[in-house]
């Protein structure tokens, strides 16, 4: 053998490749996953692995060196299929495989965000790191996918920094409040919230705004006992729907979310409640399909008002806005992966440097023996720059080939030149 | 370092320095607008803090060396406005990094070191006890024209800023304006700060008019027209401001009027550069017939 070899392998499927049924099927929860790792570890006994599972995503990575390559694509199919009671046969067609660098470019591309359903989400880089911390805490990562996950959480980070990619939100109710509701209220502690109805995306713009300092806010829905439950959820003021007028008057911010199959507040309403707003301006996040303010309400001054489809049209350009940064991400996956295959395969010339380092030592020590016997005169001091001139030159001698290696290494496992070394120098397996 | 070597330094500081060092953090403050970068923002505040440690040196040494302190000749004072509005523009840029604000606070900067490359240099001549009063003037007037600027800038970033939010457009990085209600806020402060300001320094201006009697500008005179024409109008922009505050469109409002006041008191400034003046004179001196006329008097 001409030195060590390195393996990686990787199975896995997304939300791309893998029907959602099956998907749902394949997904491990934390428990399984431990479970899962705690038998590879006993099949595949010296190996390393990694098991990532989101809700759309599942995959399996695995590494291995010299006698103890990583399983093949097959085995790794077989064990996810067998630990998930899938028929392997059913699994094997909607699994990607991939070996050594493709690896590496996949991992560092998932934990970017560039893999994900919305494009530089942020969340996945929190479930690769605790993918990692699973494998650690059940002894299944070691030094290979250790050095892996690291650099990929590096190139995470690298990718969140130097790009754009993420920094636009593309979510509805993030860019309804950061985007819109922020560009006109400075602040939302003061601010009077009113929450119409009890849709879906109502809580969750609540959250947003929560987060950004509301505090008042007022729950109002056409049934009294689902305003009061709401409410009660939301750490929020129940109010009848009979006062829509006047809390209407006093909000500064409005969602709206009713299935009302008409508007429920018409334009005649508004301009009759306006004189009592004291010319405070008005945000309207009207959430509700169809909708709930009548368009013309958005022409009033000082009222800023947003439907659904204005808020999508926003995320979609932010969307675009982050393909555009694409370019640059890719160019910072490829670096990093350049850099860790680099590394990788550098690595695996250790054992041979490690020997030549060894030989030059002991024969340097036994000649530097030989000297200072044949002159016992010779002071401490002297010894010691003695010492040091045999280190210097030895370390002058070694470092042609080390470098050679070093760059060898960046094309691939330098095999040719390791069994070079080991002949010229007469170094054992 | 010697003394002699600190003074050929300073006296070699000259307009051009610091007016680059703005155009340089202008050219950054723009770039926003076409990519992004991670050093912008170290380079813009770099050459802004660079400018302004040369336009504070070249006041300072011109207070030293010609007895110009700030505020005693026209082209003290547009310098002097101008080092107010730089040093707001560097506080704000470090404040708030994401900001554009230097898109609108230094073209104003630099608009009034050009100006001042036009004024006199020549100190106002009045007698000892129309000095405190010059000061008083020469304050006030300089109060209302930096907070004219700055209801401006904030007027016209409040237009900018409803403008994107009318057409429903999400803001674009690197260019983030303040919320509505900030803008809102600051360009009604400053609007009643000037028009306040404007009366006292228009006021502080008709008592030292009385008190360096012979010298004396005549009331026929075009700077008490076009001061009397900002103050007129910064007065009632105010109180229409006042008047429309709890109303939808207030904002809106004001915010048209400070863009409006900045353009009148410009006008106004361009008058006065240009134009034929007895202000700053002493008694028997040639009346100001414009640059050229005030160099031929000197």
């Amino acid at each position: 053998m001409a030195g060590t070899s390195t393996t990686l392998a990787l199975v896995g499927g997304t939300h791309r490749t893998v029907p959602l049924e099956l998907r749902e099927r394949l997904a491990f929860s934390a428990e399984q996953a431990a479970d899962a790792l705690a038998q590879f570890r006993d099949r595949f006994p010296g190996r390393e692995a990694v098991l990532l599972s989101t809700c759309n995503r599942v995959e399996f990575y695995a590494a291995g060196e010299n006698d103890q390559p990583a399983p093949t694509a097959g085995e790794l199919v077989a064990f996810l299929a067998e630990r998930r009671g899938i028929d392997p046969a059913r699994l094997g067609p909607v699994l990607s495989r991939q070996n050594d660098n493709a690896v590496v470019h996949h991992l560092f591309s998932v934990a970017a965000g560039l893999d994900s359903m919305v494009l530089g989400e942020p969340q996945i880089l929190g479930q690769v790191k605790q993918a990692w911390a699973l494998a650690q805490e059940h002894g299944t990562s070691g030094p290979l996918t250790a050095a892996m996950f690291q650099s990929a959480l590096r190139t995470a980070k690298r990718v969140a920094t130097e790009t754009g990619l993420g920094r636009e939100r593309t979510s509805i109710p993030s860019v309804a409040v950061a985007d819109f509701a922020a560009g006109v209220f400075e602040r939302f502690d003061d601010k009077r919230v009113l929450l119409l109805g009890a849709g879906k995306m109502a809580a969750e713009t609540l959250r947003y705004l929560r987060a950004a300092g509301a505090r008042e806010v007022t729950v109002l829905n056409r049934t009294a006992s689902r305003a009061v439950e709401l409410a009660a959820r939301l750490g929020a003021r129940p109010g009848s729907f009979t006062e829509l007028v006047a809390e209407l008057a006093a909000a500064d911010l409005v969602v709206s979310t009713t299935g009302a199959d008409e508007p429920v507040v018409s334009l005649e309403t508004y301009q009759r409640l306006e004189s009592r707003r004291n010319g405070r301006p008005l945000v309207v996040l009207d959430l509700a399909v169809p909708r709930d303010f009548d368009s013309r309400i958005g022409g009033r001054p000082g009222v800023w008002l947003y439907s659904v489809d204005d808020l999508a049209a926003a995320c979609d350009a932010n969307r675009r806005s982050r393909q555009r940064e694409m370019p640059a991400a890719l160019a910072i996956v490829d670096e990093e992966t350049l850099r860790f295959m680099a590394d990788m395969h550098h690595r695996t010339t250790a054992p041979v440097i490690e020997q030549l380092r060894a030989g030059w030592s002991e024969t340097g020590a036994a000649e530097l023996e030989r000297l200072f016997r044949r002159l016992p005169d010779l002071a401490e001091t002297e010894r010691n720059e003695i010492r040091q001139a045999f280190e210097r030159y030895a370390a002058k001698l070694l470092h042609p080939p080390l470098a050679s290696l070093r760059n060898e290494s960046r094309s691939g496992p330098p095999h040719g030149l390791v069994e070079a070394l080991r002949r010229l120098f007469q170094l054992g397996e | 370092m010697n003394w002699a070597v600190m003074t050929s330094f300073l006296s070699g500081i000259s307009i051009v320095c610091f007016a680059a060092s703005y155009a340089v953090a202008l050219g950054c403050e723009a770039s926003r607008l076409l990519f992004r970068s991670g050093v912008r923002g170290m380079v813009m505040v770099g050459f802004a803090a660079a400018g302004l440690v040369a336009h504070t040196l070249f006041l300072l040494w011109r207070a030293v060396t010609v007895s110009a302190v700030p505020l005693s000749s026209p082209f003290d004072w547009y310098l002097l406005v101008a080092w107010l509005l730089a040093a707001g523009y560097l506080w704000l840029a470090l404040a708030n990094p994401r900001t554009p604000v230097g898109l609108f606070l230094l073209p104003v900067v630099l608009a009034l070191t050009g100006a001042a490359t036009l004024a006199s240099d020549r100190p106002f001549l009045q007698s000892p006890a129309a000095q405190a009063w010059a000061r008083i003037h020469g304050s006030f007037n300089l109060a209302f024209s930096v907070c004219v600027t700055l209801g401006a800038v904030a007027g016209l970033m409040w237009l900018i800023q409803a403008g994107r939010l009318s057409r429903k457009q999400a803001p674009t990085l690197g260019f983030r304006m303040p919320s509505l209600e900030r803008l809102a806020q600051v360009t009604h402060r400053m609007l009643g700060i000037a028009a306040w300001t404007a009366v006292a320094g228009f006021v502080s201006g008709i008592v030292l008019n009385a008190v360096k009697l012979p010298e004396s500008v005549p009331w026929n005179d075009p700077v008490v027209f076009r001061m009397g024409l900002v103050v007129v109008w910064l007065v009632v922009a105010d109180c229409i401001v006042l008047a429309t505050r709890r109303r939808p469109a207030g904002d809106r409002i004001a915010a048209w009027l400070s863009v409006a006041s900045l353009v009148i008191l410009a006008g106004s400034m361009a008058w006065g550069l240009l134009g034929a003046s007895r202000h700053g004179l002493p008694a028997g001196a040639a009346v100001r017939e414009g640059v050229m006329c005030e160099e031929a008097t000197t």
